[in-house]
């Protein structure tokens, strides 16, 4: 009988992204938050105290003799979507945070429904390919693998670090001419950006750097942007973020010139201001605004961040710039030729355009400064820089996966239940990468 | 959340959003008891042809899975040499021509979502109808007799054999007051049998409590098949075997819409003990987990004080406590 596809399963911070490998899309994007029917006050204690400070499970009746836990609470749950839809009676956890699992009694359940409910998929009839965060601690690699081969008795795992799938993923764009697992990723998504560089295939985790500028920020800057101008007036209150959402992701582009931008826009006004139509969610009331200056200086925050925060100030190519410069002399030139995109907030029309354009001048203004330092006798041949973006780019750690596990080598690289009985949890502690995988 | 849902979710969110906005698609998905399916659009975007594969195929077809089938997707059945290679069944949905009110399209959705059940209901279907002849001809035949023949007396259809996973199968059988459904399982790991055991062992004895009286009668064999199927070659014995027995009467399909909700239950009977299985592991986990970090908490209460002597400012020494 034919294997059948393998899971993928990318749980993010904000979203958990899951589908079958094979696909272009995960057919599944929601909130990773589990909304459970403990008391109020047994979350609360969660959220501060973490894994030492923990309410029980719940259990029905006396807890001395086993026939009386005839409960199904530890079933009543929802996850995602759903439980939004019910956060008014049950409390909503968020078992991801910062990228890592934090609370496994959640994280399991979650996963439950997800391959169940969900995927409806039979665990032990798959393989399955999870990630991991960039620093992810063995720890929290082997009480995964534990649960997925313990519980879901899964044929197989494989746990990939989300920046070496994301790599991946970029080998779909055409500006691609050769398949490396060397390069910068760039990935941004509600929260928070980071700058991850990886040499063939590992990450190099010395010279990580993150960025508290991220989609949130953004939505945030153009509701400020919009109340400054006094468009927000005509926005109910409830829906501002809304639409300030919705302005951030159909209009905003990434300009090139600010100050030529402005002008264009000051010259003529009515070609290049848009209007947004909206309607108010309760009464039907027609209302529609102004989209100016916002269109453009959105996503600028990523590049002159002093327009919006007060805290974070180095501009994203620099940091950038940073990166490379930290990591390993003999990888620069890799990294420098492959800077990918990944997160939905890099979509941006023209951010990569603009952002290769700034990091080229910040190596190009290096170059030359050391060219004249020398006294003009070393002349440089000068160093490629590449920003690579591409159509998979907002689900892109989800389609490397995807891209992956349906290459024939997976098998071979990822762990089997066999090994897993033979070498118990400690076996994901070896890492193995998809070396020339395709 | 507690039950499983009998349709497809996936199915369900892709055309949703397609009847709305039509676009392209090309999904592969699976389903429980290895079934495949392929979405696509193959030729423009406003045509979706809908693949599904199954591995128990000849088995259904032998019980009138396709007659069934093009009955129910009247008008979007495509003919056994069109259907899509690899695949069993193929469905072309033209979204032009679908109907426009939204309590239809949302009726189609729903239907065209579990094509998979509907494909699996027909020996189920094909069982009840044969009960039914049996019940009646057993009352002209027998007539009087009934009373004399007693047990004996009863009637007994063929015995239908869906193998819709490798190594497991579904028996069903009618006979004039009943259709008795045997399911094969096995469990592949240890702590699965033994919890598999409880959980049917559980199922056995839930039917005692009043509220389920009328609940569909449940047996329970471990090792050895039920008499029902004995006679049949290929039968395993042994520990990682069990055999779960429901009998349906009557009144569980006397109308077609109660017959499709047993049967639609009744598929999904293997893939629900295993999910809760796999729930209840890891509700035990997460009672570990518990007991761990309490377990920490006193140890950790037990390490001895390290009593230093600290020097202040002035050189006067101090024990911390």
């Amino acid at each position: 009988m034919s294997r059948q596809a393998p899971l993928v399963i990318d749980n993010g911070t904000g979203y958990t992204k899951m589908g079958f490998a094979g696909n272009s899309e995960p057919s599944f994007v929601f909130p990773t938050v589990i909304a459970t029917h403990q008391s109020a006050s047994a979350g609360s204690s969660n959220n501060s105290g973490g894994s030492g400070a923990r309410a029980p499970p719940p259990i029905a009746g006396k807890p001395s003799h086993l026939a009386s836990k005839r409960g199904i609470e530890d079933l009543d749950f929802f996850i995602g979507d759903e439980a939004v839809a019910n956060s008014k009676t049950y409390s909503l956890h968020y078992p991801i945070r910062h990228g890592q699992i934090e609370n496994w009694d959640h994280m399991e359940r979650f996963w439950e429904q997800c391959i169940f409910k969900y995927l409806r998929a039979e665990p032990e009839d798959h393989y399955v390919l999870l990630t991991e965060p960039p620093l992810n601690p063995p720890e929290n690699r082997e009480n995964t693998a534990e649960i997925m081969f313990e519980s879901f008795n899964v044929q197989g795992l494989y746990i990939a670090v989300q920046a070496v799938l994301a790599l991946a993923a970029s080998w779909t764009s055409s500006k691609v001419n050769e398949r490396t697992l060397t390069g910068v990723v760039i990935d941004s998504g509600d929260g928070v950006t980071h700058t991850i560089p990886v040499a063939e295939g590992y990450v190099i985790g010395s010279s990580i750097k993150h960025i508290p500028i991220a989609g949130r920020d953004i939505t945030y800057f153009v509701q400020q942007l919009l109340r400054d101008r006094g468009e927000s007036a005509q926005i109910p209150p409830e829906d501002q973020l809304r639409v300030a959402e919705k302005i951030k992701e159909d209009y905003t582009y990434v300009c090139q010139d600010i100050v030529k931008e402005f002008k264009k826009y000051d010259a003529d006004p009515y070609r290049y201001f848009a209007r947004f139509a909206g309607e108010h969610s309760v009464t039907g009331r027609k209302y529609d605004l102004d989209i100016g200056y916002e269109r453009f200086l959105a996503p600028e925050i990523f590049f002159n961040p002093e327009i919006y925060s007060s805290d974070f100030l180095t501009p994203l190519p620099e940091v950038v710039d940073n990166v490379i410069q930290t990591s390993p002399i003999d990888v620069r030139r890799g990294l420098y030729k492959n800077i990918v995109l990944s997160g939905g907030s890099t979509m941006f029309k023209d951010f990569g355009k603009r952002l290769q354009r700034d990091v080229k001048a910040i190596v190009d203004g290096r170059i030359a400064g050391s060219e004249e330092r020398s006294g003009s006798h070393l002349k440089s041949s000068g160093v490629e820089v590449n920003v690579i973006s591409h159509k998979r780019q907002r689900y892109a750690v989800w389609y490397g996966g995807s891209l992956m596990a349906s290459t024939p080598e997976f098998y071979n690289v990822s762990h089997s239940r066999v090994d897993y009985e033979e070498y118990g949890p400690s076996l994901v502690r070896r890492f193995s990468v998809f070396g020339s995988a395709v | 959340m507690i039950l499983l849902e009998s349709h497809s979710v996936i199915i369900n969110d892709v055309l949703t959003d397609r009847f709305d906005k039509p676009s392209r698609a090309d999904i592969q998905f699976v389903d429980y008891d290895n079934v495949r399916f392929h979405l696509s659009t193959p030729s423009s975007k406003s045509q979706i042809l809908l693949s599904m594969g199954i591995q128990c195929w000849p088995d259904l077809v032998k019980y009138g899975a396709r007659e069934h089938l093009q009955s129910e997707y009247e008008g979007y059945w495509l003919s056994e040499q069109d259907t899509e290679p690899e695949y069993n069944v193929s469905l072309i949905i033209d979204l032009e021509k679908i109907p426009e009110g939204v309590d239809d399209r949302l009726a189609l959705i729903s239907k065209l979502a579990h094509l998979k059940s509907t494909a699996m209901s027909s020996p189920f279907l094909s069982a009840f109808a044969e009960q039914a002849s049996l019940q009646a001809n057993y009352k002209d035949a027998a007539g009087a007799q009934a009373k004399d023949l007693g047990e004996q007396g009863e009637t007994k259809g063929d015995l239908k054999i869906v193998r819709y996973r490798e190594e497991e199968a579904i028996y069903i059988q009618a006979s004039n007051d009943r259709v008795t459904v045997v399911f094969s399982t096995v469990f592949k790991e240890e702590t699965d049998k033994v919890l598999g055991r409880v959980f049917l062992q559980e199922f056995v004895d839930a039917r005692k409590l009043n509220a389920l009286q009328n609940a569909p009668q449940v047996r329970y064999s471990n090792r050895e098949p039920p008499l029902e199927i004995r006679h049949l070659p290929g039968l395993h014995n042994g520990e990682d075997w069990g055999y779960v027995t429901f009998v349906l009467f009557p009144r569980h399909f006397s109308n077609s819409s109660q017959a499709q909700s047993s049967i639609n239950r009744i598929q999904l009977f293997r893939d629900y003990l295993h999910y809760h299985i796999k729930c209840s592991k890891a509700y035990m986990h997460s009672r570990m987990r518990y007991r761990v970090a309490e377990f920490l908490k006193i140890l950790n209460r037990a390490k001895p004080e390290v009593a230093a002597e600290r020097r202040t400012a002035t050189g006067r020494t101090f024990r911390t406590r």
